[in-house]
């Protein structure tokens, strides 16, 4: 039995302790890891065959997918990740111009009349999918997609999971308004709420894909984190968020909620959100299995720091908008 | 890429972001603002054209799809006001509409026209119209 101390780079909050400790608690010959994340240290007990440069060694090829890397002497922050954040900030302002241009231009106003049929709501779903709806939806699928590729493991399980969870309440939930009829009405301060929490979720996942949270060390406690990672990776998580997107305060959404409680059967509603929901897939399933499809290519680092200048402007321009929404703030925005 | 170049490009993209979500063409239909105008008499050539006398009532027309036109409209002050959201196959956030002073939100109908009693509006309180989730908008003033 040895002991060593190893210096870490590129820990940035409690969880990392945690996911350290499980990858590096695998590996041959090492038998109990303590990080310490304060010092960005690990203690490793060993059974002393490696010395601690090839421990160094062995031990960062396990954990360099995540972005860590650990070594004998403490090593100053790399200059070529910082060099990427000076890359990402403008390109992913490129994008936000793009995307508001495309607001602005009048290209989505397509004019569809008449009554809403499955067939046009998978129009309006299409339309919708690259509207300002993205600012909402998108970017949290964007961010969530994103997060969970930085992780270890295969992301396309919880994005599926996603994906059908939305599909599955928009047609189940579609179909509860179509028979429950004009009974009900749907809460527009509820909707508000709830995209001012996701722009603000999405403002977070934003700074923290840029890196910019560690550098503050605004961490949640282990404790808590535990409590999260636990949730995280239950299956039924990533459904129940698909699940929640059917509340997200979206024009379009709401739009087909009417014509879904206006359509007077179940399966009138259920078929017309059914539709509307598949139409946003396409755009949807781009953003989520790219960011996934990115997480392990050498562009990584970059598409990701890029994703989070853009979800940070789209959370900030959703939640800003949806404060003059609720009457909170004057209209700030003239789209 | 270093700082400096980056910032550059930065605060260059920046500005067109800035005004693609602050500014506003001017419309061509929008009167001057009067600002000598007195409170008591207001010649009918301040008001707007989509504003509209009939049996004593003012009416407002506003268009609501992908956003609201006209942006600003100038109405008269102290006589019974109502307010006409036309619609015409809108489905995007602008048919999730709201006027915060009101207290008002509905979902206005795909095709049609919502009328909204506007009471009798007092000068110099303009209303503000959005969508739901605030990024559209458009704004009456009354003298």
């Amino acid at each position: 039995m040895k002991s060593c101390t190893l210096h870490i780079s590129g820990m940035h909050c409690a969880s990392c302790k945690i996911l350290l400790e499980d990858i590096l608690a695998e590996q041959p010959g090492v038998n109990k890891t303590t990080v310490n994340e304060k010092t960005e240290t690990v203690l490793l007990e060993t059974d002393g065959q490696k010395s601690p440069q090839e421990l160094a060694q062995m031990l960062t090829n396990a954990v360099q997918q995540h972005g860590y890397a650990l070594s004998e002497e403490k090593r100053t922050l790399e200059k070529k990740e910082d060099d990427t954040l000076w890359k990402a900030l403008p390109l992913g302002i490129f994008f936000l111009v793009l995307f508001f241009i495309l607001q602005k231009s009048g290209v989505l106003d397509l004019g569809i009349g008449g009554k809403t049929t499955p067939s046009t709501a998978f129009l309006i779903g299409l339309i919708a999918s690259v509207s300002s709806c993205l600012a909402v939806v998108g970017g949290l699928v964007l961010s969530l997609s994103a997060e969970v590729s930085q992780e270890k493991g295969s992301p396309t399980k919880n994005i599926i999971l996603f994906h059908g969870g939305r599909l599955f309440s928009f047609a189940f939930l579609g179909g509860v308004l179509g028979a429950m009829g004009k009974a009900v009405g749907i809460n527009f301060s509820f909707t508000a709420i709830l995209g001012l929490i996701a722009s603000t979720v999405m403002i977070f996942l934003g700074l923290h894909l840029l890196g910019i949270l560690k550098k503050n060390k605004i961490t949640l406690p282990s404790g808590m984190f535990q409590f999260f990672k636990k949730v995280q990776h239950k299956t039924l998580t990533p459904l129940l968020l698909g699940f929640g997107t059917f509340f997200l305060p979206c024009g379009f959404t709401q739009s087909m909620q009417i014509a879904a409680l206006g359509s007077g059967s179940f399966f009138a509603g259920f078929f017309i959100m059914l539709s509307f929901a598949i139409g946003t897939l396409p755009m949807l399933s781009l953003l989520s299995f790219g960011s996934a499809s990115f997480a392990h290519s050498p562009y990584a680092p970059l598409f990701f720091k890029s994703a989070g200048v853009v979800v940070v402007g789209l959370g900030l321009f959703a939640l800003l908008a949806g404060l003059s929404g609720l009457g909170i703030l004057p209209p700030l925005f003239t789209l | 890429m270093n700082k400096i170049y980056s910032l550059t490009l930065t605060v260059l993209l920046l500005i067109p972001l800035a005004f693609l979500l602050f500014f506003e063409k001017q419309p061509e239909d929008t009167p001057p603002p009067q600002s000598s105008s007195s409170l008591s008499s207001v010649s009918s050539s301040a008001v707007s054209s989509n504003v509209e006398m009939k049996n004593g009532v003012q009416y407002i027309y506003i268009d609501a799809k992908g956003g609201y036109s006209p942006k600003k409209t100038v109405a008269k002050a102290g006589m019974p006001t109502k307010l006409v959201m036309k619609t015409n196959g809108t489905y995007d956030c602008s048919a999730s509409f709201v006027l915060p002073s009101l207290n008002f939100q509905k979902i206005l109908q795909q095709t049609g026209e919502e009328v909204i009693d506007l009471g009798t509006p007092t000068a110099g309180q303009p209303l503000d119209g959005l969508c739901g989730m605030g990024m559209y908008n458009f704004e009456v003033v009354f003298q």
